[in-house]
């Protein structure tokens, strides 16, 4: 009973393992999957532990057996080659929209928010926001950071709020990221890459690549390949002398490996709103800062982006 | 002195166009001059205020404004039609008139612009909307309507309209100039207080041997027409073709560009297969002279929107500079907003004469930001009334108190820089 047990929720905790790190392959970073999958990883070795302790004898006799040895040998080779990781296999991780194993840290503190974000050793961004007098560590805004290639899509969220109100509070990121799942499903129906969908639609767009990678850590850096580094952030509940709550403001920079800065400051772009295009379809655009702002306009004092590049990536190296 | 607004009735406009409606061919009224093939080519002496040489944005604006103030102006144009850039280039999108959600060219090129749209019952953008292109906030013009209107204010401002004529001599004479212009059939002597050269290159400025500056290599033109689908003014862009070394420096030059254009878009007819809906009579043309002003604008002062002390016009432009390879606009920053100052209107060591467009005293990279047709209209405005002003006073531009001319910019609609 207690062998069977053991078994079963081995297997079950390998369920969460595999769509968990399937999820965690395809989709943007979540600190929420990648925790689950982290820690259903160290209750899987635990679980394998005691499977292997309560099957001590049947495992014993496997030792014996030339097909065990055989396959641990395969699953050495297995495990050496995607540590290498030759051309086909980079391709297979190209696929993921996490850039790999990236290293991503938010603090926050008394005098501001800082994002660390490492998807490289060579390559380093830190984003400082300093706070403003309207900035309340105790009940601190929404917020969310996102990259958009050149023609304004959403191409990956490094952070976003945890809260079930997310969607709601930061409408213009919502509906970018909406737009892009949107595309994403609409490519795989069509059997097409996001890319070829987009220049189907529009003009086709030589930097306007939907690949992440393409930007943080490009192949070429010698040809023009701006993007944005985009911020929405929103205090619940803060009324103006014109409104209730004033709504979200947005800021943004433009970032080019093709003409690298360490330091830019994010500018202010404005706050979203919600229209209908001409095919009757809500979207939201944004618009410039009105008389209605007043405490948002100092939640955020300045936001400082740095960016370290590494000898690797100037080389092309990836 | 007195403004004088034109309210139009589009009504009026209808009945007047469509007059004699039910014919297969619309007719205008009678005209004025009878032709005589075999008599002798009239000689016209005539005296104004104001010359405004060239009828494109900056000169149409630059004529009614100084007529509106109540000078005596004549406009020279070497086309058929007044709008330049805007009707005979085709390049019906003029521009911005908003930067960071404000209004900052308004006055009579607004007016035009505005009316035009309005009459044809196109769309404005929503100017509080951040655009993500800076051509978003292009308004689509009607272009056939903007030439027509731009007649009618002329008229309704006492302006006298000269087309196919352009000046052969321009002498120095005590009160001001004597200028010989010739047009087909046509020896018109005109003598004048004040010049306005609004020909793109300073044509004038360069008879009278003040100082030019042009690049060894000029940003490519654009030819612009319609392939395989129907043209709609002021609805949409239409196509465009680049004319490398497109030159507007006299009519040799002009004339290759054109062949060169044209040529281009016959082989693209042929290889596509499709039909020419539409074409522009001639290149759109981007660059050739530029002024040596008593102020050169340098791209530094237009990118950190410098204040100048004499501004008289704000412009609002990425720098724009055309290459064989493409154009990447390099957007101005937040809130920067450049200025335009009476000074670079003002070839260096002039008297009476005063350019406005793209012909202004700036540098290359400046240049690209200031030529757009918006800008140049604010840059009209403001010559027209230093001009006007300056032929009633006996004076140069220069010596007339610079708060006269931004009072009469303001009470004439226009957005006069403020320091920040």
């Amino acid at each position: 009973m207690k062998k069977r047990l053991i078994t079963l929720f081995t297997a079950s905790t390998f369920v969460i393992l595999a769509v968990t790190g399937a999820i965690a392959f395809v989709g943007p970073f979540s600190l929420r999957v990648v925790g689950v999958h982290a820690l259903a990883g160290f209750l899987f070795v635990a679980l394998v532990a005691l499977h292997v302790a309560a099957s001590r004898r049947a495992m014993a006799g496997h030792l014996r057996s030339r097909v065990l040895w055989i396959s641990l040998a395969v699953t050495a080779l297995l495990t050496v080659l995607l540590w290498w990781q030759p051309g086909p296999v980079r391709t297979v991780l190209g696929w993921s929209g996490n850039l790999g194993p990236a290293l991503d840290r938010f603090e926050i503190g008394e005098r501001g928010m800082v994002y660390r974000y490492t998807p490289d050793p060579s390559y380093k961004m830190v984003l400082e926001i300093r706070t403003g007098r309207s900035y309340d560590p105790r009940n601190p805004p929404r917020l969310a950071i996102w990259l958009e290639n050149q023609s304004h899509y959403h191409i990956k969220t490094l952070l976003e709020p945890e809260t079930e109100d997310r969607e709601a509070m930061l409408p213009y990121w919502a509906f970018k990221v909406r737009g892009w799942r949107e595309a994403l499903e609409e490519a795989r129906k069509r059997n097409a890459s996001l890319d070829e969908l987009v220049d189907a639609v529009s003009s086709p767009t030589e930097n306007s690549s939907f690949d992440p990678a393409d930007y943080i850590l490009p192949r070429k850096s010698a040809s023009p390949m701006p993007y944005r580094l985009m911020v929405e952030i929103n205090q619940p509940g803060d009324p103006s002398e014109k409104v209730e709550d004033q709504p979200s403001l947005v800021y943004q920079v433009e970032i080019d490996n093709f003409d690298p800065k360490t330091f830019q400051i994010l500018e202010r772009v404005g706050y979203p709103a919600k229209e209908e295009n001409r095919e009757g379809k809500t979207e939201w655009s944004v618009y410039y800062i009105d008389e209605r702002f007043d405490s948002a306009l100092d939640l955020i004092e300045s936001a400082l982006l740095t960016i370290e590049r590494g000898e690797a990536e100037r080389e092309g190296a990836r | 002195m007195n403004s004088q607004k034109t309210s139009w009735n589009r009504r009026h406009f209808l009945q007047g166009s469509l007059l004699g409606a039910g014919a297969a061919i619309s007719s205008t009224g009678e005209t004025a001059v009878a032709a005589d093939p075999g008599a002798k080519e009239p000689e016209v002496v005539q005296s104004f205020d104001v010359l405004v040489v060239g009828g494109g944005t900056a000169g149409t604006v630059a004529a009614i404004q100084a007529g509106r103030l109540g000078a005596k102006t004549l406009i020279v144009e070497r086309g058929s039609q007044l709008g330049g850039t805007m009707t005979t280039g085709g390049v019906a999108f003029p521009g911005l008139f908003d930067a960071w959600g404000k209004q900052v060219i308004a006055g009579i090129g607004w007016e035009l612009v505005k009316e035009s749209v309005e009459m044809d019952e196109g769309e404005f953008p929503n100017f509080a909307k951040v655009p993500q292109r800076h051509w978003h906030n292009q308004i689509y013009t009607n272009q056939f309507l903007y030439a027509i209107l731009a007649e009618e204010k002329c008229a309704a401002a006492g302006v006298e309209i000269a087309y196919y004529e352009f000046p052969q001599a321009v002498e120095r004479t005590e009160q001001g100039w004597q200028i010989d212009c010739v047009g087909f059939g046509t020896r018109r002597r005109v003598t004048c207080r004040q010049i306005i050269d609004c020909t793109g290159g300073a044509e004038v400025v360069g008879m009278l041997g003040f100082p030019r500056l042009r690049e060894a290599e000029r940003q490519p033109g654009s030819f612009l027409y319609m392939l395989g689908e129907s043209h709609e003014p002021g609805r949409n862009q239409i196509h465009r073709l680049y004319v490398h070394g497109a030159d507007s420096t006299n009519s040799r030059t002009a004339t290759q560009a054109n062949l060169a254009g044209r040529k281009s878009i016959l082989e693209q007819v042929r290889q596509k297969k499709q039909r020419l809906m539409h074409l522009q009579p001639e290149t759109g043309f981007r660059e050739s002279y530029r002024i040596e002003g008593e102020t050169v604008v340098t791209v530094e002062d237009y990118v950190s929107g410098r204040f100048f002390d004499d501004a008289i016009s704000y412009a609002f432009y990425p720098v724009d500079l055309h290459t064989r390879d493409g154009v990447k606009p390099e957007p101005l920053k937040p809130g920067v907003v450049p200025t335009i100052p009476l000074r670079a209107l003002i070839p260096k060591g002039s008297r009476d004469l005063m350019v406005a467009g793209r012909c202004l005293g700036s540098d290359r990279l400046a240049n690209s930001g200031l030529r757009v047709q918006a800008a140049c209209m604010g840059m009209g405005q403001a010559a027209g009334v230093a001009a006007a002003l300056a032929a009633k006073q006996g004076k140069t531009p220069l010596e007339i108190p610079l708060a006269d001319i931004r009072d009469l910019l303001r009470e004439h609609g226009q957005i006069v820089p403020e320091r920040a």
